[in-house]
């Protein structure tokens, strides 16, 4: 395969941005780690700002670097992390099972993204927390399929603690987001999204690539 | 190549990198590091358990390796030192200018640190004839504040009927009874306003329902707080009255500062005032740490409480522009260094200072570390916010090196968990970029 030299060096045939919103508490911290790192802990201290993580992923013989965003969940960092929302392909609304008021914030989060974040971003609902105790329970799976349907995407239940569906999720977005990416750019539209420089919103570094030369 | 500004020989001293190639001059030697001791029981905790332990590659911080010389010089600097601070506290009057200018060499004591804080936060007066009065008069006034402000509705609602009671006769059939069963309100007492069920702005169960809110963040990061030092975490009695300490303190000033209430955060920047304090040999003044720590609290806050602002996120007293100092800062002393970080590497300085600013740099380093740091922040005579954010811009010196040879994602994972590094260098560099600037 003939690469241009810019892309020989690189590690990675995609970069996909992803970001993690949803109330404080609910466990997208932990969800990351177990994602980027394998590891849960209980003893968590509090996001602050903006965190961010990276886990290379492979996607039908294509590298898919995943540089994920971690984000404060209480209102006041709305601010600081909206500004964030802008440059992510993939968004996942995290909301904890045990916890309603964490379910109906969602709808707010959504608006949020409606607002701040590219019309096309790709989004997913998870619902965290689902080995605890099913009299521990606040959101019924069906009312997250439910809401989920409502908006058009894909719901998972998952646990940072047992691992389950963790990679499930990353994968599924990376995934679709991959999809639209390839679509964009067999339609040869101009890539503003195809990154082969390991940098932040280095749009006009951004390599032409099409989707037949891999 | 480009024009670029010269970076200052003392910051490629072999002292905390690799020797430059060209021609270098030694700085004169930092204070010798002492080995940071926190005689109480926290331990060392890793900043940031997930990423490997930094290569302390060539461009990276080096310990200089002590001699023997040197240590004792360093034993006799820090006996030195204790003298000194003894003498200024042992004043009628106590000097605050030599007592800053002495306590931001460092505290070698653990032992006075509580009463240095208080004093260089301003809790306490520099009279010491004054103290008595004035601590007594404060912890009188905190208990009256958890007496006012923890109390439930149900007691509120009590209350001003017992005291609508006592001032006007009153023809209540069941008011024995009410004496009888605790003084439960007879239904026709409740106003309509003041119903649990009331939706109005002003019912206080709707200010109750509203701080329920705030007062389960609280919890949830007080439980979040050093889930790694005994002290703060943990199943023990000591660890789960120290939490309810630190949540009393949060709620109280959240109810009293209605404009910014409770940030997340605010709950690191308290930790280590609650955890000296209370630490005070000093039994007394260990009894009533609660107290005393939340008027350092509020001192400390009052020159932090814009970073915690929303509203002034992006007014020239937030945040955003407090960051926007540091990148100047940063410019001034190594435009080279700034200008791989910001301009080539894109590494936005949001994505780290904002951490380190409103956190004083609480999650950057291990306890024992951040005491240290602390030490010099609470006692620099420039104020707080001026010594933090030089040592920020010393932070991003330090490793300057792995900064210039890396990538937007090595950078950022640098940054956002900073290898553990010699604090006295730190400082030293923090200090001396004051110098560079006058």
């Amino acid at each position: 395969m003939a690469a241009p030299p810019a892309r020989a060096r690189a590690d990675y045939d995609y970069l996909i941005k992803l970001l993690l919103i949803g109330d404080s508490g609910v466990g997208k911290s932990c969800l990351l780690l177990r994602f980027s790192d394998g590891s849960f802990t209980t003893s968590f201290i509090t996001t602050i700002g903006i965190d961010f993580k990276i886990r290379t992923i492979e996607l039908d013989g294509k590298r898919i670097k995943l540089q994920i965003w971690d984000t404060a969940g209480q209102e006041r960092f709305r601010t600081i992390t909206t500004a964030y929302y802008r440059g992510a392909m993939g968004i996942l609304l995290v909301y904890d099972v045990t916890d309603e008021a964490s379910f109906n914030n969602i709808r707010n989060w959504i608006r949020n993204i409606e607002q701040h974040a590219s019309d096309n971003v790709n989004k997913i609902l998870v619902g965290n927390k689902a080995d605890m105790d099913e009299s521990k329970r606040a959101v019924p799976t069906s009312k997250g399929q439910a809401l989920a349907d409502e908006y058009g995407i894909k719901f998972f239940e998952t646990s940072a603690k047992t691992n389950l569906n963790v990679e499930e999720v990353f994968f599924s977005i990376a995934r679709d987001i991959k999809q639209r990416l390839a679509d964009t750019d067999s339609k040869a539209e101009p890539s503003t999204i195809k990154i082969n420089q390991d940098q932040s919103g280095g749009a006009g570094q951004a390599a032409q690539k099409s989707a037949c030369c891999g | 190549m480009k024009k670029k500004k010269q970076v200052p020989e003392w910051m490629n001293s072999a002292l905390w990198s690799t020797p430059s190639d060209h021609g270098r001059f030694d700085p004169p030697s930092p204070p010798p590091p002492p080995p940071v001791s926190v005689k109480e029981d926290s331990r060392t905790i890793p900043t940031n358990q997930n990423s490997s332990p930094p290569p302390f590659s060539s461009s990276s911080v080096s310990s200089p390796t002590a001699s023997a010389d040197d240590i004792s010089r360093q034993a006799q600097a820090q006996a030195q030192a204790q003298v000194q601070l003894l003498a200024e506290l042992s004043r009628k009057v106590i000097d605050m200018r030599e007592l800053r200018r002495v306590a931001s060499q460092g505290i070698p004591d653990a032992a006075l640190r509580p009463t240095l804080w208080k004093l260089l936060l301003g809790y306490l007066p520099p009279d010491r004839a004054l103290w008595f009065s004035e601590l007594t008069k404060k912890r009188s006034q905190y208990k009256n504040f958890k007496d006012d402000l923890l109390m439930n509705p149900s007691e509120i609602t009590r209350r001003m009927y017992n005291s609508n009671s006592n001032s006007a006769a009153h023809d209540i059939d069941d008011a024995k009874s009410d004496t009888q069963t605790g003084l439960l309100l007879s239904r026709s007492q409740i106003t309509h306003q003041d119903h649990p069920l009331s939706l109005g702005k002003t019912s206080i169960w709707n200010q109750f329902f509203q701080d329920t809110e705030i007062i389960e963040q609280i919890d949830r990061d007080v439980k979040r707080t050093h889930p790694d030092i005994d002290f703060f975490s943990g199943d023990s009695h000591f660890a789960k009255s120290n939490q309810e300490a630190l949540k009393t303190i949060l709620i109280i000033f959240a109810k009293l500062n209605s404009g910014i209430r409770y940030v997340q955060g605010m709950n690191e920047v308290l930790a280590p005032l609650f955890y000296v304090l209370k630490n005070d040999p000093d039994e007394e003044n260990a009894a009533f740490a609660e107290a005393d720590t939340f008027f350092c609290f509020v001192e400390l806050l009052s020159g932090f409480q814009d970073n915690f602002c929303q509203q002034l996120d992006n007014s020239i007293c937030g945040i955003r522009s407090t960051i926007t100092r540091l990148s100047q800062l940063l410019k001034e002393h190594d435009e080279e260094l700034w200008r791989h970080l910001e301009v080539t590497t894109e590494v936005n300085p949001q994505f780290y200072a904002f951490r380190w600013i409103t956190l004083l740099l609480t999650q950057e380093f291990n306890f024992a570390d951040i005491l240290h740091i602390w030490d010099v922040i609470l006692s620099d005579p420039e104020g707080p916010q001026e010594t933090l954010l030089r040592i920020c811009c010393a932070m991003l010196i330090l490793v300057r090196r792995r900064l210039l040879a890396g990538d937007f994602t090595s950078n950022l994972k640098l940054l956002q968990s900073y290898p553990s590094t010699n604090i006295s260098h730190l400082l030293h560099v923090a200090n001396k970029l004051r110098v560079q600037s006058v």
